[in-house]
């Protein structure tokens, strides 16, 4: 019981000290899971707004690849896509594996599913007589899904806010893909499971207590976003 | 304006929507009137490109509004307002605005012009979530007209509104209608909604136009049964013409001799069809020069609206309209003994086939 008391205290220490490696340690993770899931956004809520919207043949089976991965393990993601970037794979010409490129692209392809089916299901949602009146009012296929999208924002900012959070709590892939270098790779999740298996457990709580700290602040931002404009009944 | 033939809709639920021909001129206002799930939305959607006709060619503004290369810029000079007002999650300013803004277009001007020509200015800064219905109505027609369209496709505007409201709208909306000149689809169950504001009527029945025409014509002279039953016509009484004289038929039905000014000949088979204001009830027996009087007895008393509805028994079943003050004065009550008198100009015959 002392020893975690203890740890707690030379925790705050670290982190009221500024310790300058747990720092880019926090602005690598930030970085990275905010480029990745902003790489997703872009990519899903298109894609799942246009899944949702259009008919095609097998649709209820994209559906469902797309909803098998949400729940894609982060470390078989992490696996293709180091085996995709190592030199000799068929994106090896990159040089990104061991790089924040790499695991930015390794966590997008982790968030992409998550957000693209949250956009669907989003989506569908949208009663289709609100999304004919806006094509009855002369919208275009895009301009109708854009105005279909300012009125659910509040479940597609849920949706990032889930992508986001998969990303910024993940171990796996970026430990696969980025390799945990030091001052380069090393990210506040396999940052923590590198102390705690060397004992370091003060170094552990004070990663751990940041990581958290990130999540809130991101998720604070992201849910004022989102609440702006709500009406309360 | 609109031309469309042969066009067919099919749904998965076996539902079909068949209509051979249906024009609308410009600056037309045809209403489509017909019971639930006749497909008078599916008709106004196909008019509006918002569904996929299996067959058939329809016309709009002398383009072909099937091929989806025209879509876009047919529908941007066309508009909608439907059963609901589907207004979006902002000012009423803004959704007002949202049709020019989807154009690549900004004109305050214009917006604020529909807001006062539907006399909403007022409410211009509200969330248009926070409007009463009748508020929210406003909002969706004001934001149909703010492009001029020269086309609008209406879809049971008023339903859910009380009657005060819908007439002040329905008021205002016939007021931009007619200094518009835009050519108007209306769908609608409220006849008196179709009658006020439209030039002809389209009866819609099992997904085929069962008659097409000046609203007088079909609401006294309805072509089928199916029709007759929808406006509202209440006695409908299988018959046969014994005798045609100058027009004026003798039709035997249920036992009686009826007469009807019509062109039908003697031997054909037909429905006597009467709207229940044009039976007359009194105590006496003189029918006042109408042709066909009959002794009944009263079956039922109801209140129909501002007036009561009559069900008579003259050997026949009949309903007629009667006032509150009648229905005071002669006591009537089930029971009573009366006269029911009609005019044969005022009795339709349809023919029907065996």
């Amino acid at each position: 019981m002392e020893f975690i008391l203890e740890g707690f205290r030379k925790a705050l220490h670290i982190i009221l000290s500024g310790n300058p490696e747990v720092l880019s340690i926090a602005r690598l993770s930030l970085i990275v899971s905010l480029a990745a899931t902003a790489g997703a956004v872009l990519a899903g809520v298109p894609l799942g707004s246009w899944i949702a919207v259009k008919k095609f043949p097998l649709k209820k089976l994209l559906i469902a690849l797309v909803n098998t991965g949400m729940g894609l393990p982060p470390v078989v993601a992490g696996l293709v896509v180091m085996l995709f970037l190592a030199r000799s794979g068929p994106l090896g010409f990159l040089s990104w594996l061991y790089t924040p490129k790499g695991m930015i692209m390794a966590q997008l392809i982790i968030a992409l599913p998550i957000i693209t089916a949250l956009s669907i299901s989003a989506m569908q949602n949208v009663d289709p007589k609100f999304y004919n009146q806006i094509l009855a009012l002369g919208a275009s296929d895009r301009q109708a899904i854009w105005v279909c999208l300012k009125e659910i924002r509040l479940t597609v900012v849920a949706a990032v806010i889930a992508g986001f959070g998969r990303l910024v709590a993940e171990v796996g892939a970026v430990m696969i893909v980025g390799g945990n270098i030091r001052y380069q790779t090393r990210m506040l999740t396999t940052a923590t499971v590198m102390e705690t298996q060397m004992g370091n457990f003060d170094m552990a709580i004070a990663i751990g207590l940041v990581l958290l700290t990130l999540g809130f602040a991101v998720n604070l931002a992201l849910t004022i976003i989102q609440q702006n404009k709500v009406l309360t009944r | 304006m609109i031309k469309l033939s042969g066009l067919r809709v099919a749904f998965d639920s076996g539902f079909k929507l068949e209509v051979e021909s249906l024009k609308v001129r410009e600056g037309e206002v045809l209403a489509i009137i017909g019971p639930n799930g006749a497909g008078k939305t599916t008709l106004l959607n196909a008019m509006g490109m918002l569904n996929e006709p299996s067959a058939g060619t329809l016309e709009i503004m002398g383009r072909d509004a099937l091929a989806a290369a025209n879509k876009l810029s047919l529908r941007r000079a066309m508009s909608a307002v439907f059963s609901q007002p589907y207004l979006t999650n902002d000012t009423v300013f803004n959704n007002v605005a949202l049709p020019l803004k989807l154009r690549g277009l900004s004109d305050g001007a214009a917006v604020g012009e529909v807001l006062e020509l539907f006399r909403i200015a007022h409410l211009k800064e509200r969330n248009a979530k926070t409007l009463s219905q009748g508020e929210s109505n406003r909002t969706a027609l004001a934001r149909a007209f703010v492009t001029r369209p020269k086309l609008l496709l209406l879809d049971e505007p008023f339903g859910a509104l009380d009657e005060r409201v819908k007439e002040s709208i329905t008021r205002d909306l016939r007021r931009v209608i007619k200094s518009s000149g835009a050519a108007v689809v209306l769908v609608t169950q409220d006849q008196e909604g179709a009658l006020t504001l439209a030039d002809t009527l389209a009866v819609l029945v099992n997904g085929r136009i069962a008659q097409q025409g000046e609203p007088q014509e079909i609401f006294s002279r309805p072509a089928s049964r199916e029709v007759a039953d929808f406006v509202g016509v209440e006695t409908i009484l299988p018959g046969r013409v014994s005798a045609n004289n100058e027009n004026l038929c003798s039709v035997e039905a249920c036992g009686r001799t009826l007469m009807a000014v019509s062109s039908c000949q003697a031997g054909d088979s037909v429905f006597f069809c009467l709207r229940p204001e044009d039976i007359s009830v009194s105590l006496s027996a003189d029918a006042g020069g109408r042709r066909n009087n009959f002794k009944a007895k009263v079956v039922s008393v109801a209140p129909w609206g501002l007036e009561y509805k009559v069900e008579l028994d003259c050997g026949f079943a009949a309903q007629a309209a009667v006032t509150k003050q009648l229905v005071d004065g002669l006591s009537l009550k089930p029971g009573a003994e009366v006269y029911a008198s009609f005019k044969a100009v005022a009795a339709h015959l349809i023919k029907r086939n065996l």
